[in-house]
């Protein structure tokens, strides 16, 4: 090894992958054959590296010479359902003489976007609801959920979400409450939140998620996303127990599920689209290896391996 | 009802069969060809070939249907051009093109990358993955890290004696 400024014996190889000392710079400091054995290797690395790397460049370059448009698959919110629902909200006040609970509700395969009357719009995914009370709203801005919903709080008031799995409270952000069975999971986009389940309080900033899922401990992670993928007619997971999955296909395409031959605590992480049964199950289930088939119509049955 | 829904016409079910099949069949191009820029470009004409053919596939055959016009394209564009000579040169005369051993060969070249770069010591693999595969410069690294940009060399000049050792000489 050769003593020159600013190259240690140490250091010299990371120097040279990264660009920072030539290959004639290396061959001063190497044998003629240790030079030899590195450059093989670069060439190796380069090519696996180049091999790992993704193809969006070139599904973009298919798209191109075949005349597909980019992907049609978002769908957009009609903001023309945003303002019925304004005026059907402003039209049963004025209608209804007893406004005490008032109920929002959806089907399977339903979304739903609900303005308050403070101006916080709530969309509530398929097979969900909220109940509020009315006459108390502009004192005490609290609401009951059942399923999930994405809220878009107007500042003011606190703002309380209720379900059976714990409350959300907020002074003005965007965030949204999954709750099933024994599920709770917030995920905040901006302002903060603060989760409260039997006594336990968990503050959320922008970004932050947090799932409980009973028996288990809490789980926290960041994302950053900036609304939820099932506003577009996506619902994406992460490391999310099969059973919770498998409802939320349910109450999509109103279908059902034989699971019983099949572990539904296994975690799954991706998503499916609101869009198409068949590749919803195949993104679903065909990364878990589960074989499903359809027994009778709107019944599948689930096997593994 | 299920079964009928899968048409390779649908631009979404397309997307998904390249997502599902592309990165194997550019590895598959690339054992091939030896030159990633080549398998690359027949990747895209294989898939070309597909959608002109979206209706006539079945989604149950589409692999088998990928791979076989993968080949035809290779085997195509041997003849007339310069990769058949490059080929030949590096792997002398006597070498069968469509070789099994050959293939092999070369995906162990790639799991042995893989192994090895499993089998680096914690701290170096970290740095090694957010050099090489994440692209981050060491400054970007030593701040993440909170390390010196010295420590982060270190570790990398370590984690490629490793490597040299490994695959050097293959």
């Amino acid at each position: 090894m050769k003593d020159q400024n600013n190259i240690h014996n140490d250091q010299y190889l990371a120097q040279w992958i990264e660009g920072l000392i030539s290959d004639s710079e290396l061959k001063k400091l190497v044998s003629e054959e240790e030079f030899t054995t590195l450059f093989n290797m670069r060439e190796k690395l380069n090519t696996y590296i180049e091999l790992q790397q993704p193809l969006d460049s070139i599904f973009d370059s298919i798209k191109n010479k075949i005349g597909l448009k980019s992907k049609p698959r978002k769908v957009k919110w009609n903001w023309a359902l945003a303002i019925a629902a304004i005026i059907v909200l402003c039209l049963s006040l004025v209608t209804l003489l007893n406004p005490n609970d008032r109920v929002f509700e959806t089907g399977f395969g339903e979304q739903k976007l609900i303005a308050l009357a403070d101006g916080t719009e709530v969309i509530l995914n398929a097979k969900s609801s909220i109940t509020y009370n009315e006459s108390d709203w502009e004192e005490e801005r609290t609401l009951n959920l059942v399923g999930e919903a994405y809220f878009k709080v107007k500042k003011g008031s606190t703002f309380t979400v209720n379900t059976q799995r714990g409350s959300v409270e907020v002074l003005g952000t965007e965030f949204n409450v999954n709750v099933k069975d024994e599920l709770l999971e917030v995920v905040c986009y901006e302002g903060s939140v603060l989760v409260s389940q039997y006594g336990k309080k968990t503050t959320l900033k922008s970004n932050d998620n947090i799932r409980k899922v009973n028996g288990n401990n809490i789980e926290t992670w960041t994302s950053s996303l900036s609304r939820p993928n099932w506003v577009d007619g996506e619902s994406t997971y992460k490391s999310m127990p099969l059973k919770y999955v498998i409802l939320a296909l349910e109450n999509q395409y109103n279908i059902k599920f034989e699971t019983d031959l099949i572990d539904n605590s296994m975690l799954f992480s991706g998503s499916f689209t609101h869009t198409n049964l068949e590749i919803a199950l195949q993104t679903v289930f065909g990364a878990l290896e589960i074989h499903y088939y359809e027994k009778e119509k709107n019944v599948v049955t689930l096997t593994s391996n | 009802m299920l079964k009928d829904l899968k048409k390779i016409c649908d631009p979404e079910v397309f997307e998904d069969v390249f997502n599902l099949y592309g990165k194997d069949l550019r590895r598959f191009l690339f054992f091939k060809t030896k030159d990633i820029d080549t398998a690359e470009d027949i990747l895209q004409d294989t898939f070309i070939k597909l959608w002109e053919n979206c209706d006539t596939v079945n989604y149950s055959s589409v692999k088998g249907f990928l791979y076989t016009v993968a080949n035809n394209l290779f085997l195509n564009s041997i003849k007339r051009n310069k990769v058949k000579q490059n080929i030949i040169a590096q792997l002398g005369s006597n070498y069968n093109l469509e070789s099994p051993d050959f293939v092999l060969e070369e995906k162990e070249f790639l799991i042995k990358i893989e192994q090895t770069i499993a089998s680096l010591p914690e701290k170096q693999r970290e740095v090694f993955l957010m050099n090489r595969i994440e692209k981050k410069k060491y400054k970007e690294i030593s701040e993440l890290l909170d390390i010196s940009v010295k420590a982060v060399e270190k570790r990398m000049h370590q984690a490629l004696i490793i490597m040299r050792k490994e695959i050097g000489n293959v």
